[in-house]
């Protein structure tokens, strides 16, 4: 993929996720939090797994 | 016309809570541990790490037992609705038949469908189509849960539909105020929310399990670290949700929220609204109206329900004195619609129309009226049927009040055992900190016991109604024999406590066996997934 059909793609998604945002956040404000809160919730916990084996290559674990 | 047997509405109302209870052992462990075995898995696909695939596969042979076992129980109580509630299923089957069909056409073969995939395509599919796999399971699970609370939104607050008084029945009209209306948003992240906490302590309990033995320490550190993390944010949002609804309570159910509160005179009943107090213990009386005993914390009550301090929350007596009112109009749209039905005058229907909003009243009007029918009530005995009416319009306010404190209490402590865990974790101190592991593998069952509580609260709340301020619950049943009801309720105890029996047996022996060594192929995962990517 090119360097502008890239850049074109996320211009699409981020025009989609303000949409989103607008109208969910008008209409249905709980389940706009639900999604954006379940994204944060895993990408958290896969970022303490991901900080949990940098620990470990440091030698920092001892669980 | 006579109304149901009250027995019948009993064993009616005994069977739909049973199975629902059952059910719901299920449903949380299942709506949480889909999205933490999405992020598990999302870790092994971007670091390669097989330590990750083995955990994936791992909880997801739990969470495939739970599944298998509890989705039977589900199914069973579509049907009841047909078969116990089928005068609920008449009056209301249009709005509420909806999203019931949706879940099953949409969320419910949409979650099964990816769940084979999921559990057999490890081999058949690449990494990414397999991640996306999952978390298509964790999207149709939740959305199952979705379209059921919407319907249960409506019960709790009416919208999207009006009564049609020449079909009889409720009309539904707008697809968009049920689907958005308050209630099912704020519920459906509530339950959705309390089941990824109840995901998390599983999975934290098992692995801490496992650490206090120092078996399968890889797996279960990690495990464990995640769990916490998944936990804590969720715990957090299960109380802000629950703030939101009580709020929502208060607006729409005024009953619920005076019930939860142990409410019986208003709150500015003693000096201002600002300094009711919030009832830490109580122990309601439901026949002497007021609290026997009762320990409170002062300036808490009004901003905690109105998020003011200034508003005033009506007491339970306030309510049911303000009942008497509606009570007799609905007996008027009653009679002026029963008139229009044989007639079909306009001057019947706009008398109908002119007391609609109390319709649901009449109906409850009618189990004291002579003969059970509104048309024998005279100026004379009037005044009787409404008295002993508006003490109908108040659920039983002790099994509210506690229902709710227990969940509640859970709720606080899920919070705090979670950042527990979370700052341990982080810190790698989790074995200077035993009572941790100790607590938290012995929590398993509580944040589903806190699940099973807060739909008590929820749906005890809502009586005497089934649809709030419409239906009555005892106009909702069927009108069978008493022994059926009996036979059926005793069926369902047995068969669903063998189904509760072999979850815990295929559990207990499948999280003591651990992790177990798949059969052998190649393990592309050992790649990070942008590692070409980055070596370029």
């Amino acid at each position: 993929m090119g360097k502008y059909a890239k850049i074109f793609s996320l211009a699409v998604v981020l025009g989609l996720a303000i949409f989103l945002a607008v109208v969910a956040g008008d209409y249905g404000p709980w389940y706009f939090a639900w999604l954006v809160g379940t994204t944060m919730i895993v990408l958290i916990a896969a970022a303490g797994a991901v900080l949990f084996d940098t620990q470990e290559e440091r030698g920092e674990r001892e669980i | 016309m006579n109304l149901i047997d009250p027995t019948v509405v009993d064993l009616s109302r005994l069977q739909f809570a049973l199975t629902a209870l059952y059910h719901f052992l299920f449903v949380p462990l299942t709506l949480g541990m889909t999205f933490l075995i999405a992020a598990m898995e999302t870790v092994y696909v971007i670091t390669g790490k097989p330590v990750y695939k083995e955990m994936t596969q791992f909880w997801g042979k739990l969470f495939g037992i739970n599944f298998a076992i509890g989705v039977a129980t589900g199914l069973t109580m579509e049907f009841e609705f047909g078969t116990n509630w089928s005068m609920y299923s008449h009056f209301v089957g249009d709005v509420f038949g909806t999203p019931l069909a949706i879940e099953g056409l949409m969320a419910f073969f949409m979650e099964s469908t990816f769940v084979g995939l999921m559990f057999f395509g490890w081999d058949r599919l690449s990494r990414p189509a397999h991640l996306a796999v999952t978390y298509l399971v964790a999207l149709g699970s939740n959305l199952s849960a979705l379209w059921i609370l919407i319907a249960n939104g409506f019960m709790q607050n009416p919208q999207g539909a009006s009564f049609d008084p020449v079909t009889m029945r409720m009309q539904f009209n707008s697809f968009l105020n049920l689907v958005f209306s308050p209630d099912a948003q704020a519920k459906f992240v509530h339950t959705s929310i309390a089941g990824f906490v109840t995901g998390a302590l599983f999975v934290m309990g098992i692995s801490a399990f496992y650490l206090l033995r120092k078996q399968h320490v890889a797996l279960a550190g990690r495990s464990f670290r995640m769990a916490a993390l998944f936990g804590v944010i969720s715990s957090m949002a299960v109380v802000t949700l629950g703030d939101a609804l009580g709020r929502l309570d208060y607006l729409v159910q005024p009953t619920k929220i005076a019930a939860i509160e142990g409410l019986w005179q208003d709150s500015n009943a003693h000096s201002s609204a600002a300094a009711a107090p919030w009832l830490l213990f109580a122990l309601p009386n439901d026949a002497t109206q007021k609290n026997d005993f009762e320990i409170g914390i002062p300036y808490v009550l009004t901003p905690l329900v109105t998020h003011s301090m200034d508003k005033v929350i009506p007491g339970l007596i306030t309510q049911e004195n303000q009942a008497g009112p509606r009570i007799e109009n609905g007996i008027k749209a009653l009679n002026a619609l029963e008139a229009y039905g044989q007639t079909h005058d306009a001057a019947d229907l706009a008398a109908f129309k002119a007391n609609e909003d109390d319709m649901g009243y009449g109906f409850l009007a009618q189990r004291y009226a002579p003969d059970q029918n509104l048309n024998q009530i005279t100026p004379a005995n009037q005044g009787a049927v409404i008295a002993k009416t508006e003490k109908d319009i108040i659920p039983n306010v002790f099994v509210t009040f506690w229902s709710f404190r227990i969940m509640m209490f859970l709720g606080f402590y899920f919070v705090a055992l979670f950042a527990f865990a979370s700052y341990f974790s982080l810190r790698n101190e989790l074995q200077k900190h035993k009572w941790l592991l100790w607590a938290s593998m012995w929590s398993i069952p509580l944040p589903i016991l806190a699940c099973e509580f807060g739909w008590i609260t929820a749906e005890a709340g809502r009586q005497p109604w089934s649809v709030y301020g419409w239906l009555p619950t005892f106009q909702a049943a069927s009108s069978h024999p008493v022994g059926y009801m009996v036979f059926s309720l005793i069926g369902f105890a047995v068969l669903y406590s063998t189904f509760i029996a072999a979850e815990l047996y295929l559990m207990f022996k499948f999280a003591r066996l651990g992790p177990q060594p798949h059969h052998e192929v190649p393990d592309e995962g050992a790649t990070p997934m942008f590692a070409a990517r980055a070596a370029e």
